[in-house]
């Protein structure tokens, strides 16, 4: 692994967190082509996550909040600029070796919660640690259901389960594997304020236990000030990253 | 990084635990539906064909009954030397009758070793198995088969007549070689011994035999035989080798085994057609499974192998219900077109299996390779952004599967290259003018639109506005019907259409082999009856042999020479007064006078290229004939009148062996005087023409029955179609009933609209159905049969009351539940 170049980073990017960070982006652009010309959608953005970190990214609508989480979990290469995953630089990676990289170690949560209509919950949570080839995927997904209280909905799918019910399946999925880092896209932008607050709360004792960096986006600022650390995006340009 | 073998394994186990999870999605069993439809239809016609070609090629010279066959109209007095076992047996139809009853059969008069190879199974009762043996009956006794044993009313043990002779029916022909398809056949079968023929008075000069030679032994005294005869035979005499019989068989069978495949191919195209839409919709609605399954990890690879397992799977169950479809189908379609072989068939073969196993997996991965291929290229990005597309297959990579899929189904079932290129040619063009047609139709529906209100208006505008979907339902559901109702009408006018056509003073009964000496007692006994009958006309049976003194052979072209005309002994007649139904074309009818003067009808004048002024030679057993062409005849052949294709001046034909025909009309009230006829003269042959064209029919209706079989998957994989496009627009619809839900529509209203929609369109399928049949059948009918053009007004009632009945419940079975589900719940589906 190449080590980071910590000089290259701001001065609130926190230089402590760079050599060991989880998540690195350095100079990262993203533009797309319109019919008007490229239109910048990132510009040259910086960032450092450590492990166990908590960093919420914010913005208003079009900001350019998901297309940095989808790059920085290697959804989706940069336009320019490098990006380090769990000590990998993803522009060494092709699509497939990215994919491997993501396999067991990194979890998502998403505001549609995208689970699998056909399977039930317990299935839900089964599919990551089948596909990591988990011995024990059982056990841990009956477990990880306990865990977020849905013992009881084992069997029901997706249908017949509530919004917040779905989420919750959603990060229990996205915790069973025991991963390195969560990606969590506007976890609560589909549920009511009280539904929403409770899922925040599982959200962040789940990973206060398990120890896990966590990424989100989202733009409610009572969610983002549960973060250690802010990254407030304008016009795709960094305008803010300090301790939260 | 390589990836280990065990990701493959488990990637594997993934595929098929998530299809078993997601089994009941509409897409999946329309897409295994119509892959068990698509392989049922081949293999249908696989089975029999490879029974069939396996019998002949187990059987061989058991088949033929010989390893060598020479017949002939006349007996061959001189034969060379020869090595070989040998069975001589001559061939003839005769009355046999038993009290009142009487019926036409085909006796074979055998010696004690027919046959040559294999054997003859004759049983002590119908319906028992019999034991194999040679065909010789006892003497006094005949075999006969069982049909005829209730038409006569007889059983084992009774006596019958056959000629001027008594004989006990000894037992039942069960099966003997050479026969095939005894469909064909038109008179049962009955064996006795060749030195009883004579006592029977049944052959007189001029009768029609044949004389058949069988001979059996090692190749190379085989093969000095064939050199020795060829020389001395002539046209009308034929040399059958045990193989060469057998591939004239196979090939002639081959032939019409290739068209049956073929028009099965049609269903599984057309099968096809409904995977390649539930695939598509399959991948449509897997683009966020695979997405997410990209997220969670999982490689472009492992997608391919998990989405390949699935299809697979599918894939091979889907083919085995098929092929099992199949073989229980095979057994029906055998009864129609082999009724007299199928008990000789052999077991259901293996090929055929991987046959249709191998043809489900092609037109699968044919049909859903582009689909499954762009799930495999879904970017995981699309979990954040649901609009994102997967990257797009090349245009060149879907083509090419799909092309080299549909080539080589093709070209596997056609067999040979022109063939595949006339079977796609053909299919392109039917489809392109359905296609048009439905263009036309839907047109059509847009102007009952504009005057309608209501759900019907809207059910209408659904069906415009999926016009690409309701051109290719519309389009595969009229081919469907309109194959059906061909069938339907071609078995109901042609051969009804043909009887109600003929005067009904037309003779039923043809008297064949009345004796010179027999003519004036014959006449006599007609009018003592009163009934009705043709001139007698003298038969004799000779062979075109020259043109102005040249072989005829050698005035043809070379792919005339060996015309059917040439090959058989043709009936020669003389007669002073114009037949009616014959109408002079040329030159002038000789009428009384008494010279070389000959008539030739218009049809063998042209095939053979005669003109008036031509001098023509026949071969009358050893003598010849020549006489010159003075007129040329249209004959209407259907008139069911005796007809000649050559007819002599008066008093050519007096000094030659002649038997005499007259055809005569019974009236039902009439009919006692038959039996009675059959009792004065026992060696005359009568032909119901009646009971002829009812066996005629008979066939006729078996082979319809055989191809209709092979429509019901038509029409099945047409169903198909209309549900994988509808499914494929269940999501669009479904979010437009919600809309309208949520905006105040009422439940009945939406599910008005959707019956409207669905009734439309089975009505204007079931209409262009009724259209395109019409003139097909009016060409048919005016091209081939000379029959008069007619509609059909029940068809225009029932077929676009079928259509619309069968795409109405497919319609409804598939989208009922959209109106039920609550808008909520919908929208929570959504999504």
């Amino acid at each position: 692994m190449t080590p980071p170049d910590s000089t290259r980073f701001p001065a609130g990017a926190s230089p402590a967190l760079t050599a060991d960070g989880v998540v690195i982006a350095r100079a990262l652009s993203q533009r797309v082509a319109t019919a008007d010309g490229p239109l910048a959608i990132l510009s040259e953005v910086d960032l450092a996550v450590a492990a166990g970190e908590t960093l919420a990214i914010t913005g208003a609508s079009g900001s350019g909040k998901s297309t940095l989480l989808g790059l920085l979990a290697g959804l989706d290469h940069p336009s320019s600029g490098e990006i380090v995953l769990l000590g990998q630089r993803l522009d060494e990676l092709d699509e497939d070796a990215r994919a491997r990289l993501r396999a067991g170690r990194i979890g998502f949560v998403f505001q549609s919660f995208q689970l699998l209509p056909a399977l039930t919950a317990l299935e839900n949570i089964l599919l990551p640690l089948e596909l990591a080839g988990r011995t024990d995927a059982r056990e841990r997904a009956t477990h990880w259901l306990d865990r977020v209280g849905l013992a009881a909905r084992a069997g029901h799918t997706p249908r017949q389960l509530s919004g917040g019910e779905q989420q919750r399946i959603a990060i229990a999925r996205a915790f069973a594997t025991d991963p390195q880092i969560v990606f969590a896209d506007e976890p609560t932008g589909n549920l009511d304020a009280d539904t929403g607050a409770r899922i925040i709360d599982l959200l962040f004792d789940l990973n206060a236990r398990a120890g896990t960096t966590l990424v989100l986006v989202t733009h409610d600022d009572a969610l983002a000030s549960r973060c250690q650390r802010r990254l407030r995006l304008v016009a795709g340009r960094v305008a803010d990253l300090e301790p939260a | 990084m390589k990836r280990p073998s065990a990701s493959h394994s488990r990637m594997l186990r993934l595929g098929l635990w998530l299809l078993r999870r997601e089994r009941k999605a509409g897409e999946w069993r329309v897409l295994l539906l119509a892959l068990v439809i698509g392989v049922g239809s081949v293999s249908t016609t696989g089975f029999l064909g490879d029974r069939f070609k396996r019998a002949m090629g187990e059987e061989g010279a058991r088949f033929l009954g010989a390893d060598l066959l020479v017949t002939s109209p006349r007996p061959l007095e001189t034969w060379p030397a020869h090595r070989l076992a040998e069975s001589r047996a001559l061939e003839f139809a005769s009355m046999v009758s038993r009290g009142d009853a009487f019926q036409l059969a085909t006796v074979r008069a055998v010696d004690a070793a027919y046959p040559a190879r294999g054997a003859v199974r004759i049983a002590a009762r119908p319906f028992e198995p019999g034991t194999p043996g040679r065909a010789l009956p006892p003497r006094g006794a005949i075999y006969a088969d069982q049909e005829l044993l209730p038409l006569l009313g007889a059983q084992v043990g009774d006596r019958v007549q056959i000629g001027s002779e008594h004989f006990r029916i000894a037992g039942v022909v069960v099966e003997e070689p050479g026969q095939l398809g005894g469909v064909f056949g038109l008179a049962p079968r009955v064996f006795m011994r060749a030195d009883e023929v004579a006592s029977t008075q049944v052959l007189q000069p001029g009768s029609r035999v044949t004389y058949l030679y069988q001979f059996a032994g090692e190749a190379p005294a085989l093969a000095e035989l064939t050199q020795a005869l060829k020389p001395q035979l002539d046209r009308t005499q034929r040399l059958i080798g045990a193989r060469e019989g057998v591939e004239t068989l196979r090939g002639a069978f081959a032939n019409a085994d290739r068209y049956i495949q073929l028009t099965a191919l049609i269903s599984l195209l057309l099968s096809v057609a409904a995977i390649a839409i539930a695939a598509h919709r399959h991948a449509l609605r897997h683009y966020d499974q695979a997405a997410l399954l990209r997220c969670m990890g999982a490689t472009s690879a492992d997608l391919r192998t998990l989405y390949l397992a699935q299809l697979a799977t599918l894939g091979v169950a889907g083919s085995l219900v098929g092929v099992a479809l199949g073989a229980v189908l095979q057994a029906s379609l055998a009864h129609l077109l082999l009724p007299d072989a199928v008990a000789r068939l052999p077991a259901l073969g293996f090929a055929p299996v991987l046959a249709g196993v191998a043809s489900g997996l092609l037109a699968l991965a044919g049909a859903s390779a582009p689909a499954l291929l762009r799930l495999v290229r879904v970017p995981p990005l699309r979990v954040l952004r649901r609009d994102l597309p997967p990257l797009p297959t090349s245009a060149w990579v879907s083509a090419f599967a799909s092309m080299s899929m549909l080539l080589a189904l093709t070209a596997w079932y056609a067999g040979e290259l022109k063939l595949v290129g006339i079977f796609l040619g053909a299919l392109a063009g039917l489809g392109l003018l359905l296609a048009l047609l439905a263009q036309l139709a839907l047109g059509l529906g847009r102007g009952v639109q504009k005057m309608s209100y209501g759900p019907l208006r809207f059910g209408l505008a659904q069906l415009l506005r999926h016009r690409f979907d309701s051109t290719l339902q519309l389009g595969a559901f009229t081919l469907a019907l309109f194959l059906v109702a061909l069938l339907a009408l071609v078995r109901s006018d042609l051969v009804d259409g043909w009887r109600q056509q003929l005067p009904a003073d037309a003779p039923n009964y043809f008297l064949v082999n009345i004796a010179p000496h027999q003519q004036k007692e014959v006449g006599d006994f007609l009018a003592r009856h009163r009934l009705a009958a043709s001139e007698l006309y003298p038969m004799v049976r000779g062979r075109l042999v020259t043109k102005n003194g040249q072989p005829i052979e050698s005035t043809l072209p070379p792919e005339q020479s060996d015309a059917a005309t040439l090959r058989r002994e043709l009936n020669l007649s003389h007669t002073v007064t114009l037949p009616a139904n014959n109408r002079v074309v040329s030159g002038d009818w000789f009428g009384s006078r008494r010279a070389a003067e000959i008539s030739v009808e218009a049809g063998m004048a042209e095939r053979l290229g005669l003109a008036l002024g031509d001098e023509l030679g026949f071969a009358v057993g050893d003598q010849t004939l020549q006489a010159r062409i003075t007129s040329i005849r249209s004959v209407k052949w259907d008139s069911m009148q005796p007809n000649f294709f050559v007819i002599f001046a008066a008093g050519q034909l007096d000094t030659l062996p002649a038997s005499y025909l007259a055809g005569v009309r019974v009236p039902d009230s009439a009919s006692g005087a038959l039996p009675e006829f059959v009792r004065s003269f026992p060696g005359v042959t009568v032909l119901a023409l009646d009971k002829l064209i009812a066996q005629v029919g008979a066939v006729f209706g078996q082979i319809i029955s055989a191809i209709q079989l092979l429509l019901g998957f038509l029409l099945a994989a047409g169903m198909a179609v209309v549900v994988a496009t509808l499914l494929a627009s269940l999501d669009a619809r479904q979010q437009e009933a919600v809309l309208l839900r949520t905006l105040g529509a009422q439940r009945a209203y939406l599910a008005k609209g959707l019956m409207s929609e669905f009734l439309a369109l089975g009505l204007l399928a079931g209409l262009l159905a009724t259209v395109c049949a019409e003139i097909a059948m009016a060409l048919i009918a005016e091209r081939l049969f000379d029959l008069p053009l007619q509609l059909h007004p029940w068809l225009w009632l029932s077929l676009p009351a079928a259509g619309a009945l069968l795409v109405g419940t497919s319609g409804w079975l598939t989208t009922r539940h959209i109106t039920r589900v609550p808008p909520m719940q919908s929208i929570r589906a959504l999504n």
